[in-house]
């Protein structure tokens, strides 16, 4: 700068100079302009490809450590019906704070047999119901730090809600398709090929980390991995800059449920999480608003698609069971949720809102609710 | 503007023969009154019908009467199409058979189906028939607005009012639990201060209104939209609740819901879709 400014004094016919000094810096601007999102989307891309590579590790380390936990899951956590299942899901995703790990969880269970396909099925549920939580438990931090009770409890308390509803309902239905066997013909045939492929990638790290370590802490790294995995498939997902903008006053239109509950569902299947696709909300209207009346069916269509993941776990475990025990939870929550689209949305709508209203109308009936939500999965464990 | 009311000969269509003659009374409107049969050979019902109507009216309407043959939504709205031609701004009038549960998702009431159309402002008659007096406006926030509507189309109507007020439904909630929201449980009044969207928007409603003799008041209320509408019109004594119409155009018709329709089915009273 000092350097351009000398030339500028020192003789005016050096204006071409200086033009000819700031332009490669102009031109280095310009370039560097262009080239920033390209590289940001080749981070982002290579972020994906380690999150993705980070996941299959981690699956592979979880079902080879999955085998020697059998003994410490059956006899010490006890875990013999399906309602221990969906008690120990439903803790073990408060534990690790997301439900993908614990989904996972189970299906390594179920393939080392620790626990049968109803037990992997209640399990799974268990952790939709405990991930469910995240959201409540972030809204419970803001009203304990002073923020209004309604303002920041509402979003957690629906999706606990109506997650609750659906999948318990869901349940039913499940256990009754998991019986019947009637899903299982549905088989993808690239299970095999997928994971003789990953096989040959895979296996040596899985050697490699059990010649260090005990097989059963496999299951304990793995669980660490697949969660940093989830962490940096946060960070691929493209950051919502969007107020003011058309998204921000589409925001504030009432859409049919259809509509909602299939961009819920849309936006999971890309972003894999719930709470992830709940927070992408935010930025997308103005104030941090969204209508209650769109809120609801978002949240049913994303409880289903966010079992993508599990049914890519299940794909590399190569366990045709496995997939079929996460298809027939996909399938009960879809039936579950298109019954109550189709039929009772309207009072079962309300009925949600009505009783996120009584919960946090007062601090005994919020502290009844998280009573209540701590104590149930205990219970179901005990039983 | 004409007033076109369409009658059956029914007990709902009494009622809207009633509140159609009112309201022609109040801003001096001459009325058309329609019935539409399925056949010529039911031509003889349908001018005993508008003969029998005509004694429902005030005597100092001025009434033309009109028979059409064919589906009975889809003649209103052509003779709505054919009055707009000639120059005159419209208001429909109907009646409502209460329709509930299966029957009305299976046979999609005239009302329905008329609505669904909108060829002009249309006033559904329900409850009590009586001036309105008291008018509950459901400002939807959408450009233009409900208000700037009415007062181009309907200002003898505001004029002839008592009381006029204006209610906006913040049906939004956080979507966070970081969100920052005092709006969320604000009143009108709170809002108008804090110059909102929702404060401006009820600011220019009663800044318009001013001009008129009625007693003005804005409301907030949070909550579902239509079951907050429906509640505060129980809540008060209002003769008559006006919303805005589903004003989608093309894609929007598949992606939005029509709250105006769940209102005009669940209200217990007179309802204009302007």
């Amino acid at each position: 700068m000092a350097q351009r400014d000398r030339l500028v004094e020192t003789a005016p016919a050096s204006t071409v100079e200086i033009e000819t000094m700031r332009l490669p810096q102009a031109v280095r601007a310009e370039t560097v302009q262009a080239v920033q999102p390209a590289l940001r989307y080749l981070a982002r891309g290579l972020l994906f490809l380690a999150s993705l590579f980070l996941f299959i590790l981690a699956i592979t380390l979880m079902k080879e450590g999955a085998r020697a936990l059998g003994p410490l899951v059956r006899d010490h956590f006890q875990i013999a019906t399906a309602a221990n299942s969906l008690g120990f899901g439903w803790l073990f995703a408060y534990v690790v704070m997301s439900g993908s790990p614990v989904a996972a969880a189970a299906l390594t269970f179920f393939d080392a047999g620790i626990i049968d396909r109803l037990g992997a099925f209640a399990m799974i549920t268990g952790s939709r119901l405990g991930a469910s939580f995240i959201v409540l438990f972030l809204g419970f931090i803001y009203v304990l730090r002073g923020r209004n009770r309604s303002t920041s409890l509402s979003m957690g308390l629906l999706s606990l809600l109506v997650t609750g509803t659906t999948y318990l309902a869901g349940l039913l239905i499940g256990l009754l398709l998991l019986n019947s066997g009637w899903l299982d013909g549905f088989q993808p045939g690239t299970g095999a090929i997928l994971n003789s492929a990953t096989d040959l990638v895979f296996d040596p790290v899985a050697e490699f980390f059990l010649s260090l370590l005990p097989r059963w802490s496999l299951f304990l790294v793995g669980l660490g991995i697949i969660l940093t995995s989830f962490n940096l498939f946060d960070k691929c997902l493209p950051q919502m800059a969007l107020k003011e903008s058309q998204v921000g006053r589409m925001s504030r239109l009432v859409y049919r449920p259809w509509v909602m509950f299939l961009l819920g569902a849309a936006v999971t299947l890309i972003s894999m999480s719930v709470s992830v696709s709940l927070s992408i909300l935010v930025p997308l209207s103005q104030r941090g608003f969204v209508r209650r009346e769109n809120v609801i069916p978002y949240i049913m269509g994303a409880n289903i698609t966010t079992f993508i993941d599990t049914l890519l776990a299940a794909l590399l475990l190569d366990n045709p069971l496995a997939f079929t025990v996460v298809l027939v939870e996909m399938l009960s929550i879809t039936i579950v949720s298109i019954f109550v689209l189709a039929l009772v949305y309207r009072p079962y709508h309300e009925m949600m809102l009505n009783a996120v209203e009584s919960i946090v109308r007062r601090n005994r009936n919020l502290a009844l609710f998280m009573l209540t939500i701590l104590v149930v999965p205990l219970i179901l464990l005990l039983l | 503007m004409r007033i076109l009311i369409a009658t059956g000969g029914d007990d709902h269509t009494d009622t809207a023969l009633q509140l159609g003659g009112l309201l022609a009374e109040m801003i001096d409107a001459p009325v058309t009154l329609l019935t539409v049969i399925g056949s010529e050979r039911e031509w003889v019902q349908a001018e005993a019908i508008l003969t029998r109507a005509q004694t429902l009216l005030p005597a100092a309407v001025a009434v033309k009467t009109k028979i059409r043959v064919g589906q009975r939504a889809r003649q209103i709205v052509l003779e709505v199409a054919q009055l707009e031609k000639a120059g005159r701004q419209i208001l429909l009038v109907l009646g409502e058979r209460s329709h509930r549960g299966l029957s009305k998702r299976l046979l999609a009431p005239t009302v329905e189906r008329v609505l669904q159309q909108m060829p002009c402002p249309v006033l559904i008659a329900r409850g009590r028939v009586q001036p309105p007096k008291h008018l509950l406006v459901c400002e939807s926030g959408r450009e233009p607005s409900l208000l700037h509507r009415l007062l181009h189309r309907f200002k003898p109507l505001l004029l002839a009012a008592d009381v006029l007020t204006v209610l906006h439904v913040m049906s939004q909630m956080a979507a966070g639990p970081g969100v920052p929201g005092w709006e969320l449980r604000a009143d009108a009044q709170a809002l108008m201060e804090e110059q909102t969207p929702e404060g401006q928007l009820l600011e220019a409603d009663l800044a318009q209104l001013r001009q008129l003799s009625a007693h003005l008041e804005a409301k907030v209320r949070h909550g579902l939209v239509v079951r907050e509408i429906l509640a505060e019109a129980r809540s008060g004594d209002y003769d008559l609740i006006v919303i805005g119409a589903h004003q989608a155009t093309q894609w929007e018709r598949f992606l939005l819901d029509d709250l105006a329709q769940e209102i005009v089915d669940h209200a217990d009273r007179s309802v204009l879709v302007v």
